[in-house]
């Protein structure tokens, strides 16, 4: 009669005698790292988000902008969910190059705002020179006290006291990630410039280097934000805790 | 003697040394920290997989669970281990690939030649590769829920603790498997001594 402790012995002699084909761990941690920084991290997009990364080549514009409605109809269906279908679910949308990743109320990143990539200071009128699309200043905020260029002119940040608006090159490019929790974010109306997002609460939010970048993306807690695009210009307003007074700066850009 | 915390200072500065470490510096943004927690995990994910039924697809399911640890690190409990905190992915990963094939989650390893101490004949290793061959025999036709218990206790030599946070079983229900496993498994040897 086989003994308990000969069997369990022989269970393990087994297991260790075993032989489990597998690539060598280095080159699993490559290609991990590959997927994570792949402009596309898409693997858990729904397929139309999936499809508006595909940078279009030709009629780009018009394509962009079908696109990015379909995904703001999306948006639009998701958030209209009842509140037990998406409390359940931890969802990746995108909207003017804002991933947003809706999920339950994970802890807020801590650490202090790190710049941006290649973040300099410059003038508003150096800015204007430096960048590839045309720089929005809202007319109720006026002047910005400080004005910053960052990533080879990919992103313009616009500073007012406790105010900061980011405009930013390609919105078919995923240029800032923001991981959210309830409350949910809420579409609002913004006349000439279409319709934005509004998230109401303090969340994670983490820049996405040009071209996938290197390992330079941090999450740090961003406060209050408005989202929306003018003109294939991806623009996010923080640090206005009112709906209302955010709408009113963002149907000032003209 | 340098004192502690000035080795430890010394080590910082190159690759992550522990867990916890290499977790702080993945959820920070460090990819190559995160490269180095795969680097260490990748073969006993591969052989959790494999060993739960992914079988060729190891690699996919191995893959995809390191992408989706990474975007759930979040979540992971700081002072939990994270070694069963990933296996669980892992199988759970492997758990959705055989429901969405339809199939009998099937332990799909082989046996190697495995070393032997000097001195034995050759007759004695083939009885002791014959005695492998027909355990492994055993381990296989059990009740897959048995078998996933033994698996992770004495091929992945998982402790019982980490087995239940593993199968996402209380650890009542791993020892009560583990135990019914090896009876049948004890059975099955003793009907091949006869």
């Amino acid at each position: 009669m086989t003994s308990s402790d000969d069997l369990e012995a022989g269970l393990l002699a087994l297991g260790e005698s075993l032989d489990v084909p597998s690539p060598p761990p280095a080159d699993v941690a490559r290609a991990v790292r590959e997927r994570l920084e792949s402009p596309a991290g898409a693997d858990r997009s729904p397929a139309p988000a999936r499809r508006a990364r595909g940078a279009p080549r030709s009629g780009a514009r018009l394509r962009g902008r079908v696109v990015v409605s379909a995904v703001a109809v999306l948006l639009a269906l998701f958030f209209g969910a009842t509140p037990v279908g998406r409390a359940a679910v931890v969802e990746v949308l995108r909207f003017a190059g804002v991933e947003l990743r809706i999920g339950g109320p994970g802890p807020l990143p801590s650490g202090v705002p790190s710049p941006l990539p290649g973040e300099r200071r410059v003038t508003l009128e150096q800015a204007r020179e430096q960048v590839t699309f045309a720089i929005s200043v809202p007319s109720r905020l006026g002047r910005p006290s400080e004005v910053r260029v960052s990533d080879g002119g990919r992103v313009v940040s616009l500073f007012w006291p406790g105010v900061r608006l980011d405009q930013y090159d390609g919105a078919l490019q995923v240029v800032f990630r923001k991981e959210l929790g309830p409350p949910w974010p809420q579409a609002v109306n913004l006349g000439v410039s279409g319709q934005g997002w509004w998230i109401p609460a303090r969340h994670g939010l983490t820049y996405l280097p040009r071209g996938g970048g290197e390992a330079t993306a941090r999450a740090r807690p961003a406060d209050p934000t408005l989202i929306w695009q003018r003109k294939g210009v991806g623009m996010r307003l923080e640090g206005v805790d009112d709906v209302h007074e955010a709408q009113r700066i963002a149907r000032s850009v003209l | 003697m340098l004192p502690c915390c000035e080795i430890c200072h010394d080590i910082r500065e190159g690759a992550p040394t522990d867990d916890d470490e290499a977790i702080a510096r993945s959820l920070a943004g460090d990819l190559a920290a995160y490269e180095a927690l795969v680097t260490r995990y990748s073969t006993l994910a591969h052989r959790t997989a494999a060993m739960l039924g992914a079988g060729d697809e190891a690699e996919d399911v191995v893959q995809e669970a390191f992408v989706k640890a990474y975007r759930h690190l979040g979540t992971f409990r700081r002072d939990a281990p994270f070694r069963p905190w990933l296996l669980r992915i892992v199988a759970n990963e492997t758990h959705n690939l055989t429901r969405s094939r339809g199939r009998r989650a099937e332990l799909v390893v082989k046996l190697t030649e495995a070393d032997h101490p000097g001195g034995e004949v050759p007759e004695d290793v083939a009885v002791a590769t014959d005695r492998r061959a027909r355990l492994l025999d055993a381990v296989r036709t059990l009740p897959e829920r048995e078998r996933q218990a033994v698996v992770c206790r004495y091929f992945l030599q998982l402790s019982e603790a980490e087995t239940a946070q593993v199968l996402d079983l209380p650890v009542g229900t791993v020892k009560s498997r583990t135990f019914r496993g090896l009876a049948r498994l004890r059975e099955e040897v003793a009907r091949d001594l006869i």
